[in-house]
């Protein structure tokens, strides 16, 4: 009956698409706000710690299958799924029916930036890019409204990921726990999004507000 | 007795016919005498009665698909205005006029505002939606339930298969075979039954292939439009939930 | 050996369950049915299933649910078979729990009971308030596995039209209309059952579903298949009237402790809640003190229709009373009644749990039947099968509220294997029978479709149709009086006359609805007549049968079965003994205080 069972190969690259969203790319998403965060101390602790994570071992390993690669599959493998879909949110316009519609276009927007992003400052630089590398990028106003917009989309896109993820691992099963999800997922979203502009509010005002930690 | 006034009252209905599955739509449209109470069936039985358009065209009755008018056969639901909902229980009065009405858009047109929904019978096949028993013969009493499984389960067992689930689900269209909410639903039901837990693995498996449980992407129309209020996001969370355990578990440990 | 090969006709409870029984004896079945068998009928049904298991320690037994049924139907129904449906009851309760029905339970974990009426002690299985959809549901399934498995094959979207008799008379199969092509087509079959329900259409406006119109029992009584006691009508005490339909507000509303009122004064139209108690007249609780608001339900609706229309009481003078749940807690109305509370919420658009519901009698149920032998339910012509509403076995009179589930199953349960073993023991099988009798029936009925397709009249089927349900609810119904039975009779006839000329507005061949309706109401008239006769001839009262002019049963000339016979196109009454042999009738006095 079951014993040698596999699961049909559409399934399994539907779960791990899903899971890949929460990780490795939402647990990297989380690591770069929080690594990035450090430009809110000074450009020095920023550089420090880009220079760490520069100097990583295996990074080129590291980058490709946990990052790169699980990025390129979860996007395009959205794409996929995207194409699959027929959005009705305007017949439908229910709150759960607006983050399905809402997921697809973030993450469009957010693999779009992704994208532009990997090829600015991981490509360009040569893995070595610094403070004032970023901190000139933004001095160009197109470059900052991209910026802004994709960390949003990012952000988003991984609040509604949490929330879809929970519900559809039967994480959260019954409905108030998939109310909490939704909540869980709205914080994450919200508060990404926050921490986010304010790294590129550093980047482009020169501004360190936590940089009395070291003085 | 209702005064002149509102004897002169008029229902207006706007109907999307098709005259058959390989012909092209049109719309008609139809002025009806509004009578208190009036749902979209007797509004239908009118026009079956004097099936004259609003500019006075003779046309034929409409096909429609209804049986029980008490939204527990499952048979009327239709596109009105926009949403699909059981005819049967479409108060005219609660409507915005004109009604359109349209038939289910995510299964075959067979004439008019009659689809083919076998997909769904199909789908309850591919599921093994049944306990199965060894025979009608006196084999003794059933299982004890508690009155919590009942209380979980029979709400599931009101689905009425009617396909407004489906029709709401952006992952049903032409590209997929998305079972859909309904049955996923049956899958849980089934499973939860002491005799129908015996045989979990095969629904569960069954739902682990292409148009199955994975389609599902959590947009959660299926909850807001199912007639009978039946927890369908709750069960596909909860299928899901044995479903992935059993393909990790089973791959892991046999 | 020969493979003998089965027909049934029905999706419901019944025909399901005959499914079920014939492929499990191996034998191939094939079912038709107009609609997908998932939608049938039978979902309608909603208090419960009876079968005296005696889970509340009242004594209860099946000889007691014997008597209360043969009682409930005022001695009309042969006993015996009746006695082995009670006796195989508890049975089929066990069966259906194996199959998985949500019926609902004790803290125990076993089966819930609850009362009904005609009876006093708690015998009714339930799963809410949708216990019909639940079990039909179940047996549902269960076909679906045989279905996946290769031994039924369904055919949903046909219609029957009439059974291919050949030249002696045996059923040899049956032609059917496919309602999506319209193709008419002959099936062959060594025995043939029909489980095609109850005919509330005839009425108009009923609490039956659009499906159930009579229309195969009538064809197979236009070929000489016998119909018993059809003036015995069940007219439910407690429906919610509507233009389209009088949706039934379950007998369990009244089980679980709902009570039936007016306002003492004519005409009062203050709102329920603020008539006080001492101003309000609970006329069943009063007439009937030992059964209350469970009397059988031809006794609920004729006490409704006297105070309504002798006192004058229905509520602000229209034909209305109140069935008050109001006062039990609303825990316990959504766990047990939830499914009917929401009808009448949806459809009328008020809290039942807030307001007393109004609600008024409406046509319900058809005792009467395709005449089965009292042991096999086989019928008048050989090869031909029946169970269900659509047969007249069990219920006599009056049927007792949550008998009408377990009858369909049982009946379905005998129907499945006693086709079988006719079949099996057939000398020549249908696949001898000369192809010219099926070429022949199927000509006969494409020559109907054409002719009506066809013709040019002035008449409109659903102007016909809605006058005949005019006609039968005034006068066939609760209340009879001859000279009204003579009148409607004479314009069935007129109705009969103005249907040769119907023009149908579709003449297309693809998904005609129209052209199905009006075979159905064709049909229909026939049986109407079948229906008035019997009532106009039967000078008395019994159970649902209710004559004014003849206000007694009358044992001495009526304790008999009306049997009418298609005899040279016209409709005969005969009439034949009811076995009476394990309860001696007594007079039926529900009012009694023992």
């Amino acid at each position: 009956m079951s014993k040698g069972f596999r699961p049909d190969l559409s399934y399994l690259l539907r779960k791990l698409h899903s899971l890949s969203g929460i990780v490795p790319v939402g647990a990297f998403l989380a690591e770069h706000f929080w690594s990035n965060s450090s430009a809110l101390v000074s450009a020095d602790r920023y550089n420090a710690v880009s220079h760490e994570l520069q100097t990583i071992p295996f990074r080129p390993f590291v980058e490709a299958f946990a990052i790169w690669l699980p990025i390129l599959y979860h996007g395009c493998y959205g794409v996929y799924i995207w194409l699959r879909g027929k959005s009705n949110v305007s017949d439908y316009p229910w709150v759960g029916n607006w983050l399905y519609t809402l997921q697809r276009f973030t993450g469009l927007i957010a693999f779009a930036y992704i994208g532009w992003h990997v090829y600015s400052e991981r490509f360009l630089t040569q893995g070595k890019s610094n403070y004032e590398g970023v901190a000139h990028t933004l001095q160009n106003p197109y470059a900052l409204a991209f910026m802004a917009v994709g960390i949003v989309a990012s952000s988003f896109h991984l609040g509604i990921g949490i929330w879809n993820f929970l519900c559809k691992w039967g994480l959260a099963a019954t409905v108030p726990a998939q109310r909490a999800a939704g909540r869980l997922g709205l914080l994450v979203g919200v508060s990404f999004s926050v921490v986010g502009i304010l790294i590129l509010a550093s980047f482009r005002l020169n501004w360190h507000p936590f940089e009395f930690y070291i003085k | 007795m209702s005064d002149k006034k509102s004897d002169k009252k008029k229902v207006i209905l706007r109907i999307k016919r098709q005259a058959g599955p390989s012909d092209s739509a049109h719309w008609e449209e139809f002025s009806l005498d509004w009578r208190p109470s009036m749902n979209v069936i007797i509004a239908l039985r009118d026009i079956a009665e004097n099936p004259v358009t609003r500019d006075g065209k003779k046309t034929t009755p409409l096909s429609y698909d209804s049986n029980c008018l008490e939204e527990i056969c499952g048979s009327c639901a239709m596109l009105i205005n926009g949403k699909a909902r059981m005819a049967c229980s479409a108060l005219i009065d609660d409507l915005e006029q004109p009604i359109r009405i349209e038939p289910l858009s995510k299964f075959p047109v067979v004439r008019d505002l009659a689809v083919d929904r076998q997909f769904m019978f199909e789908s309850l096949k591919r599921v093994k939606a049944w306990i199965p028993i060894d025979g009608t013969y006196d084999l003794g009493e059933g299982p004890r339930v508690s009155p919590e499984i009942q209380e979980k389960g029979y709400p599931l067992s009101n689905c009425i298969t009617c396909g407004s689930c489906l029709e709401v689900c952006p992952q049903v269209n032409e590209h997929s075979k998305f079972v859909g909410a309904a049955i996923i639903s049956q899958v849980r039901l089934f499973n939860m039954h002491p005799t129908g837990a015996m045989h979990a693995n095969e629904r569960l498996e069954a739902l682990m292939g292409p148009g199955g449980i994975a389609d599902c992407a959590n947009a959660q129309n299926c909850v807001e439009a199912c007639p009978k209020g039946i927890p369908l996001t709750e069960s596909i969370a909860q299928v899901n939930r044995e479903a992935w355990k059993h393909a990790l578990l089973g791959w892991l440990w046999g | 050996m020969r493979q003998p090969k089965i027909i049934i006709v029905g999706g419901g409870l019944a025909g399901l369950m005959a499914s079920i029984r014939v492929a499990e004896a191996g034998v191939p079945v094939d079912l038709f049915s107009i609609v997908p068998v998932k939608r049938s009928h039978s979902v309608c049904a909603q208090g419960g299933i009876n079968a005296a298991k005696n889970q509340k320690g009242e004594g209860d037994t099946t000889d007691k649910h014997f008597d209360d049924s043969i009682y409930g139907g005022d001695f009309l129904a042969n006993q015996p078979l009746v006695k082995r449906m009670c006796e195989a009851a508890p049975g089929i309760i066990d069966l259906l729990d194996r199959m998985g029905v949500m019926f609902n339970r004790t803290p125990e974990g076993l089966l819930d009971y609850r009362r009904f009426g005609g009876t006093l002690y708690h015998r009714t299985a339930f799963a809410g308030a949708t216990t019909g959809q639940q079990l039909l549901y179940a047996l549902d399934e269960q076909v679906r596995r045989h279905e996946s498995e290769g031994r039924v094959r369904k055919y949903e979207g046909w219609t029957f039209l009439s059974a291919v008799l050949d030249d002696s008379g045996v059923c040899r199969g049956i032609c059917a209309m496919d309602l999506r092509s319209m193709e008419v087509r002959t099936f062959a079959a060594d025995a043939v059952i029909f489980c095609t329900g109850g005919n509330g259409a005839i009425f108009g406006r009923s609490t039956n579903s659009v499906v159930c119109t009579g229309s195969a029992q009538s064809a197979l009584f236009q070929q000489g298949v016998d119909y018993a006691n059809g003036e015995f009508i069940q007219v439910h005490p407690t429906a919610i009237p509507g233009e389209d339909k009088l949706r039934l507000m379950s007998e369990s509303a009244r089980g679980e402790g709902g009570r039936v009122w007016v306002p003492k004064k004519p005409g009062d139209t203050r709102a329920a809640k603020s008539i006080p108690e001492s101003e309000r007249f609970y006329f069943l609780e009063q007439w009937y003190p030992k059964y209350g608001n469970l009397v059988p339900r031809d006794i609920a609706t004729r006490a409704i229709h006297k105070i309504v229309f002798q006192e004058k009481l229905g509520l602000a003078g229209q034909q209305a009373v109140y069935l008050d749940l109001t006062h039990i807690p609303r825990e316990t109305l959504d766990r047990k009644l939830e499914g009917i509370l929401e009808i009448y919420e949806k459809f009328i658009g008020v809290d039942p749990r807030v307001e007393p519901m109004k609600v008024f009698p409406g046509m319900h149920y058809t005792m009467g039947g395709i005449w089965v032998d009292n042991e096999n339910q086989a019928t008048s012509v050989p090869g031909i099968y029946a169970a269900g509403e659509c047969e007249y076995q069990y219920h006599g009179a009056n049927r007792l509220g949550a008998n009408s589930l377990v009858s369909c199953i049982f009946g379905g349960g005998i129907a499945g294997p006693a086709a079988v073993k006719y079949a099996k023991n057939l000398e020549k099988g249908s696949e001898s029978t000369d192809a010219s009798v099926f070429e022949r029936e199927k000509k006969r009925q494409q020559a109907m479709n054409d002719a009506l397709i066809k013709q040019d009249g002035s008449e409109n089927p659903v102007t016909i149709w809605r006058e005949l349900g005019d006609l039968m609810t005034e006068h066939v119904t609760v209340t009879r009086y001859n000279k009204n039975l003579e009148i409607a009779d004479r314009k069935i006839q007129d109705l009969i006359a103005r249907f040769k000329k119907v023009n149908l507005s579709d003449r297309t061949q693809w998904s005609n609805q129209t052209l199905n309706f009006t075979r159905e109401l064709g049909n229909m008239l026939v049986l109407a007549r079948v229906i008035t006769l019997g009532a106009l001839a039967r000078n008395e009262s019994r159970g649902a049968h209710y004559k004014p002019d003849f206000p007694e049963r009358d044992d001495a000339n009526w304790l008999k079965t009306t049997r009418a016979k298609w005899v040279n196109n016209d409709i005969q009454l005969t009439y034949e003994p009811v076995d009476t042999s394990l309860i001696k009738p007594r007079p039926r006095r529900y009012d009694a205080a023992s």
